[in-house]
């Protein structure tokens, strides 16, 4: 359990309502009309959906992650957050390798990282 | 009790019951058997709908599959019956000395789930930013031999994909369910902390903790099963809008995404005119609506909501029995763990999946 105060008040409650008010930005964000502001960035309506989601999704990943799954202020935080690290390296070649490639990447990439090369 | 391992000579069953006064077991064969049984469950499943094709008969090495995982179920829980809940194994071995066992269990399997996970979110980018989708069609704007190459003609029939969040973000009706289901999960998230303060809590009488737990796991199995509910309503209901005049609400249906057409294998097309503000010009499309992955990654993460459920039925009734004190509360924690981690995934899949 925790043994520490955020702003001097439970920390379960103030993650909880951390996370609430996350979630509505989330929400609003989706449903509010952002055409002119994405404008003036030379940006479509979508991407800066994007953005907003995804910057919002990662204080959210900690919160849960650090108060809700005690890796913030236990004993044992330090080894089991470098535990849930671990798949970090599958993750970065998942979505890197995988995820951000395209669909003619096989053909579409410079010569020197094709097979064919170096006697490959 | 961990530190008595080097002296121990008692040699543990490997079907069990298992005396615990003598350490936890090590040699029990339950896990390599219901890997087997899920092995051969899943290979029947494969070859069971090949292609969208159904064939019958691989339906018996399903049933050999379940049959062998209920065989190590039922050796696992025979060997582990005799668990009271208060011995606790610590961990031996660097680096986890010290740790229970069963904590550091809890958080290698986390991993391996935040794997599958991993795999599902890849290829959905992969989708996502391989594959155009009709809106970024339409976005590019008119034929141009000059101008604009690449452009959609009027009169010419462009066939493009939709993916299952452009509808469901299309209205705040569509986003609902998943809405209140990210509400549902987050409040579960909390209520399931606030049980294990209470089972943990050295100072409560045994009534004022019996209460306080059963009513709390009891609050994360209600909001656990609304989770599910909502789900089947988004996918395969629908639900009815009332007509309230007095803020603007007129009377209308909410169609199910499989009834609009989003099915796991969407092979069909729906017809479509973009108009062109601007110039008046139209875009007509044949959009094939495109969900499996919508629905394979939703669905594995409600299939672990299911899982929770089924579990958090169990803790209910322990704890309505009065069965949690301080001393096996760290129960109520493991399953926390992979409570929140549920959370922890529906907080990728909600915005992503869901509302871009």
């Amino acid at each position: 359990m925790a043994h520490y105060k955020i702003f001097g008040q439970d920390p379960y409650w103030m993650n909880f309502f951390g996370l609430m008010i996350l979630t509505l930005i989330e929400v609003a964000a989706v449903g509010l009309d952002l055409t002119e502001f994405a404008q003036s960035y030379d940006t479509t309506e979508k991407v800066v959906t994007l953005w907003i989601l995804t910057i919002i999704a990662i204080p959210k990943f900690i919160m849960i992650a650090a108060i809700f799954m005690h890796l913030y202020g236990d004993e044992d935080s330090g080894i089991l957050t470098l535990t849930a690290l671990f798949p970090a390296f599958f993750i970065i070649i998942m979505v890197l390798f995988v995820g951000l490639t395209h669909p003619d990447a096989a053909s579409g990439l410079p010569d020197w990282c094709r097979p064919g090369n170096y006697g490959l | 009790m961990s530190g008595d391992y080097d002296h121990d000579h008692h040699a543990p069953k490997p079907w069990g019951p298992h005396d615990w006064g003598h350490g936890a077991p090590h040699n029990s064969f339950s896990p390599l058997f219901m890997s087997m049984g899920i092995a051969i469950f899943l290979f029947g499943m494969a070859q069971a709908w090949s292609y969208g094709t159904y064939n019958p008969g691989n339906i018996p090495m399903i049933l050999v599959g379940l049959l062998v995982v209920g065989f190590s179920l039922f050796i696992w829980w025979r060997q582990d019956i005799s668990f009271d809940g208060h011995y606790e194994p610590l961990a031996t071995g660097v680096p986890f000395r010290g740790i229970q066992i069963r904590k550091v269990g809890v958080w290698v399997f986390l991993m391996s789930e935040m794997m599958v996970f991993t795999s599902l979110f890849s290829t959905y980018m992969r989708y996502r930013l391989g594959i155009e989708n009709c809106g970024t069609v339409f976005d590019r704007g008119m034929f141009d031999p000059v101008t604009n190459p690449t452009g959609w003609q009027e009169g010419v029939t462009v066939t493009c994909f939709e993916p299952a969040s452009h509808l469901i973000a299309s209205s705040w009706w569509h986003i609902a369910p998943g809405a209140i289901n990210t509400f549902a999960l987050i409040i579960s998230s909390f209520t399931i902390v606030q049980a294990l303060r209470y089972a943990k809590m050295p100072d409560l009488d045994d009534e004022a903790r019996r209460k306080k737990v059963y009513r709390y796991l009891g609050t994360t199995w209600f909001l656990a099963v609304l989770f599910l509910t909502l789900k089947m309503v988004e996918w395969f209901i629908g639900f009815y809008v009332p007509e309230i005049s007095a803020i603007g609400l007129h009377e209308h249906d909410i169609i199910s995404l499989v009834d609009e057409g989003y099915t796991i294998n969407a092979d069909h097309y729906q017809h479509h005119s973009y108009v062109d503000e601007a110039t008046g010009a139209h875009m007509v499309a044949d959009i094939q609506v495109s969900a499996s992955l919508f629905y394979v990654t939703t669905g594995t993460h409600g299939a672990h909501v299911a899982g929770g459920i089924i579990g958090l039925s169990y803790m209910t009734y322990k704890a309505w029995l009065g069965g949690y004190t301080p001393k096996n509360a760290v129960s109520i924690e493991y399953f926390g763990l992979y409570w929140h981690f549920v959370d922890l995934i529906w907080v990728l899949v909600f915005p992503f999946f869901y509302l871009y």
